[in-house]
């Protein structure tokens, strides 16, 4: 048993060598949530739910100007407002002209005396004892602004002489230097041999609009002093990293720092990766310290629409193709606003494609900042999707085939794939032919695919059938601590702090511990929100089962262990000798199954897990109360484990084998222009299904946000004003019940991922992929792309040629 | 609620110090021992009926009923989400019908019958659990929304089609996307609701 812990994969390379032939729990319908009825009777709390006794609540001015700066400031009457308690002005002394460092290594302004976007909280903060008082107060104050040109455009703000859009933090210029790539330029292969190798060239131009988060629960937190000690309420990804920022901004030490990390409403990353995502959290510190009350920093709906998907790109492409379908260079260039992620990356990982070139240019521009909103890969997503589309059409092939001739990595076919597979201990299997065998059937793609344009259907629509395909994200990283105890009554906790991200996790991670410590599901229970000190991987983005998968099982093995030693060992009592629950057995002579012990040899001889950890006197049943709580006769059942899985989510060398393929049908209104997406097919290799209705919820999910995405979501600035003109959820349309027909999810179970049993994650990659769906099944239903997201009906029109430029 | 948030000591005789549950009672016990004129009704006093328990609360005119029941009666299920009326998970069912308490001021709501999510569990509605089992929730945020709609359709309609159970909650938002889910749980439960009621009238 010590061995097995011992050689657990820690090269995330490696299959996971320690798989069952048989599961009693994981990967079985009807486990019952963990949370689920917390969540449906209206008892889980949310960090919006919680007020504590005199709590203040703290409300931000925000900037009306697109881009401006504060000549001077007069809050006396907000000052002087029944109930008002502090107001934080941007020349307080001490803050004034500071910036703390926050997540990430980057650090940001508390309070500035500038804003660069319309609706950015900026020059004071105002704590009141209600949130009516605090917003009264903001009207109060009295500014004289000094407002600036402004540019919305990210290449309009790099064209020379464009107004300076970040005057005080990028004197120089608008253009920024790059944050998650190296160098401006991706480039592997030789393009120009590239394209002298191709049959034929490709050249066309695509976009995707700036969206947002939309996350369910307004934006929050809370900040209570206890004398040197504070004690946190977070709505936050990264609960135990704000230790960490406690420790830099005050100076204290991390064991002085409380955290409480309640449920989190739809949070998709976004707020959590920005800067300015930590600054809310200091400043009610800030004013709590000051005034001696709880205060909780409160946005409201129109405050969350300050950030942004960092997708806001537009790329130039040029492709060079084969006859038979094969993708001989691709060459992008995209310009960003605030914010890239490398759009060529998944010609690398994803294809055979051997020579790419992807330069990229981000603009800072007069808009809220953006980050990676479920997620980072959206751009290379942009550019794979729109890339297949395009070879597919222009060889007027189907483009599944195209798929098919062009997956792959690192510039070279399935062979290399194969041999990983072979040498690294995975099954030897074709994950993107199976998805597409599953979802093509399930669609019924030969019956129903036809060349651009050619299908009108008797209610006058046009007829549309799309596919993409991607590799599954097997990020597959970080590192994660837990500990696990069996209580008196044999009740097994995981102790572990995280933020409740992705689904359906608290049930996951106990299906784990069941399984290998051989448990009844229902004997294990999470409470993922108490600040036990150690921290679970919580979302650092991306990854969460596959990294905290091998901790549950590390540490059900390693509890197993030590329940067997308990259950066979003799207790030394000062007075006298108790015998073990196994008397004459060695801990390797005993087995678990259903939270009962017994012995490999006479599975008669057998005793619950309860009745092995109690308090061996019996104190409790003796009715000697007092001893049973001041003198327990065994150490209890702990013990903790930790895992790294990786670093970076792609080594040099190591290799996503997964896939996933997703198919449409939409019917377009060639009158409206409306697209109507009438069926999906979502299918997804995620290796090994531990739960297989939580990977349902991530597909179907993930569609109802992708096709939103693609079909309406896209924030409206005023071009004359630069005022955000849609900040609220009427105006922002994301999708609801009646907007996307049936959708089809179909699991696939290669074993193929790096994660425990073989699995890959799959929260963020159907919401990702599905962004880009519509296109190609518009492009097939009208016979003109529409490469410009969101796929609005005016598009459309004026795709048609119905509507003016 | 066993605690309804009553301030007892507010409804005490000016003039021979009892105290009264309500200003009714006090009211009364005025006119009838003190012969005096009756005390005024103090504004914003209003009474209401939440999960078949009496209210009696002093609301300021700009409260809203979400406020009133999530921040100050601590029924934290009803959700700030959209605070616009654009998504549903601050529904509540007021008078039988599913109303957006962040949209309904407190004030108005003087006499009023109204159902949250809590109570709704704490009777045992069946949806809840089919909601557990068809896991319809994913954060979770706006799921009771989803719930309190759900139960005022089943109210109204105990037999619904598909097509009207998808058109009672298009105006409830889920950004997690569970919206199938909320399809299958309703019409099992309605299914299951009418077994009962077979089995009840049997």
């Amino acid at each position: 048993m010590i061995e097995d812990i011992k050689e657990m994969p820690n090269n995330p390379m490696e299959h996971d060598k320690f798989i069952p032939d048989t599961f009693n729990i994981l990967g079985k319908r009807g486990i019952r949530r963990i949370d689920g009825f917390r969540k449906a009777s209206g008892t889980a709390t949310y960090t919006r739910d919680v007020i504590l006794p005199g709590m203040l609540y703290a409300r931000w001015l925000t900037c009306p100007f697109a881009n401006a700066r504060i000549i001077s400031m007069d809050t006396s009457r907000a000052e002087a407002l029944p109930g008002v308690r502090a107001v934080l002005r941007y020349d307080d002394p001490e803050i004034h002209g500071r910036r703390i460092p926050t997540l990430h290594g980057g650090e940001e302004d508390i309070l500035a005396g500038y804003a660069y976007f319309q609706g950015q909280q900026v020059g004071a903060v105002v704590a009141a004892d209600t949130e009516d008082s605090a917003n009264e107060a903001l009207k109060l104050i009295r500014v004289e602004w000094e407002e600036r040109p402004f540019v919305l455009d990210a290449r309009e703000a790099l064209e020379p002489g464009a107004p300076l859009t970040r005057p005080e933090w990028w004197p120089e210029g608008n253009l920024l230097p790059l944050f998650f790539q190296p160098s401006s330029f991706f480039r592997f292969g030789d393009v120009a041999q590239g394209f002298k190798e191709a049959d034929k060239i490709i050249e066309f131009k695509a976009r995707r609009r700036y969206h947002g988060c939309s996350d369910a629960e307004p934006l929050s937190g809370i900040t209570r002093w206890e004398g040197e000690c504070a004690e946190l309420w977070l709505h936050h990804q990264h609960p135990y990293e704000h230790k960490w920022m406690m420790n830099m901004w005050f100076g204290m030490p991390m064991s002085k720092v409380k955290i409480n990390s309640p449920y989190n409403g739809a949070m998709f990353g976004g707020w959590n990766w920005i800067d300015y995502g930590m600054v809310p959290q200091y400043v009610s510190a800030l004013l709590a310290k000051r005034t001696g009350r709880p205060v909780k920093w409160i946005f409201d709906r129109r405050d969350d629409f300050t950030f942004g998907s960092l997708d806001a790109m537009e790329s130039e492409f040029k492709v060079g193709v084969k006859k038979n379908g094969t993708i001989s260079a691709v060459k992008i260039k995209s310009f960003f606003a605030n914010l890239s992620f490398e759009a060529g990356l998944h010609f690398l990982e994803n294809s055979r494609v051997p020579h790419v070139e992807s330069e990229t240019l981000v603009a800072q521009v007069n808009k809220g900042p953006v980050m990676a909103i479920r997620c980072e890969q959206l751009p290379p997503c942009f550019a794979f999707t729109h890339v297949c589309n395009h070879v597919a059409a222009e060889l007027s092939m189907d483009p599944i085939e195209v798929a098919l001739k062009n997956d792959g990595a690192d510039g070279q076919d399935m062979t290399q794939l194969e041999e990983f597979k072979r040498t690294h201990g995975f099954p030897v299997r074709d994950s993107l032919r199976e998805c597409i065998d599953a979802g093509k059937k399930a669609i019924g793609w030969d019956e129903k695919w036809h060349p651009p344009g050619t299908r009108k259907l008797p209610n006058g629509r046009m007829h549309g059938l799309g596919f993409m395909w991607d590799h599954e994200w097997d990020e597959n990283r970080g590192a994660g601590a837990a500990g696990l105890m069996i209580q008196q009554d044999g009740a097994v906790s995981i102790i572990a702090l995280r933020s409740d991200v992705g689904v359906n996790a608290e049930s996951t991670y106990c299906s784990i511990v069941a399984e290998e410590l051989g448990m009844r599901y229902e004997d294990v229970f999470l409470r993922q929100q108490d600040d036990v000190h150690l921290p679970l991987m919580t979302p650092d983005g991306s990854c969460n089962l596959t990294t905290n998968g091998y901790v549950m099982k590390k540490l059900a093995k390693r509890g197993k262990q030590k329940l067997f030693e308990l259950a066979t060992t003799t207790v030394h009592l000062i007075e006298r000798d108790i015998p073990p629950a196994f008397p004459n057995m060695r801990p390797e002579d005993l087995d678990i199954k259903d939270s009962v012990i017994y012995a490999k040899e006479d599975p008669s001889i057998r005793k619950t897990v309860a009745e092995v950890v109690k308090d061996v006197t019996g104190s409790f049943v003796q009715k000697h109360e007092y001893g049973a709580i001041q003198n327990t006769t065994h150490e209890p059942v702990y013990v903790w484990a930790y895992h790294r899985q990786g670093r970076l989510g792609k080594e040099p060398g190591r290799q996503r084998l997964c896939r996933q393929a997703h198919f449409c049908e939409v019917e377009v209104d060639i009158e409206t222009g409306e697209v109507e997406v009438t069926k999906v097919v979502n299918v997804n290799d995620v290796g090994k299904a531990m739960s297989p209705e939580t990977v349902e919820g991530q597909q179907y999910g993930g569609t109802y946000m992708g096709v939103g995405r693609n079909r309406s979501e896209e924030y409206v600035w005023d071009p004359q004003t630069g005022v955000l003109l849609n900040g609220n959820l009427i105006d922002y349309k994301m999708n609801t019940m009646l907007d996307v027909g049936p959708i089809e999810t179909i699991i696939v179970e290669t074993g193929l991922g790096l994660g425990p049993y073989g699995s890959v994650g799959i929260g963020e990659d159907v919401g990702n992929d599905t962004t880009y769906l519509l296109h190609g099944a518009v492009y097939n239903a009208i016979g003109t792309w529409v490469d410009d997201g969101p796929i609005t009906p005016e598009k459309v029109l004026k795709a048609l040629g119905k509507a003016e430029e | 609620m066993s605690e309804a948030p009553i301030d007892r000591s507010r409804y005490q005789c000016p003039y021979c110090a009892t105290t009264f549950d309500t200003f009714d009672e006090l009211k009364s016990h005025v006119i009838a021992e003190h012969k005096t004129e009756p005390l005024r009704r103090p504004e914003g006093l209003i009474t209401l009926t939440i999960n078949g328990e009496a209210y009696e609360v002093l609301v300021e005119p700009n409260w809203t009923l979400y406020y009133l029941i999530h921040d100050k009666l601590g029924l934290t299920g009803a959700k700030m989400f959209c605070d616009r009326g654009a998504c549903g998970s601050c529904t509540v069912i007021m008078e039988g019908r599913p109303i957006l308490s962040c949209m309904t001021l407190a004030i108005e709501c003087d006499g009023m019958h109204i159902e949250t999510v809590e109570g709704i569990a704490r009777a045992g509605h069946p949806l809840i659990e089919l909601y557990v089992k068809h896991h319809c929730m994913q954060c979770g945020y706006c799921t009771p929304g989803f719930v309190v709609t759900a139960k005022a359709l089943l109210d109204r309609n105990p037999s619904p089609t598909e097509e009207e159970v998808k058109k009672a909650l298009a105006g409830n938002l889920c950004r997690c996307g569970t919206y199938p889910q909320h399809v299958k749980a309703v019409l099992e439960a309605a299914h299951e609701m009418a077994s009962l009621s077979e089995v009840e009238e049997g």
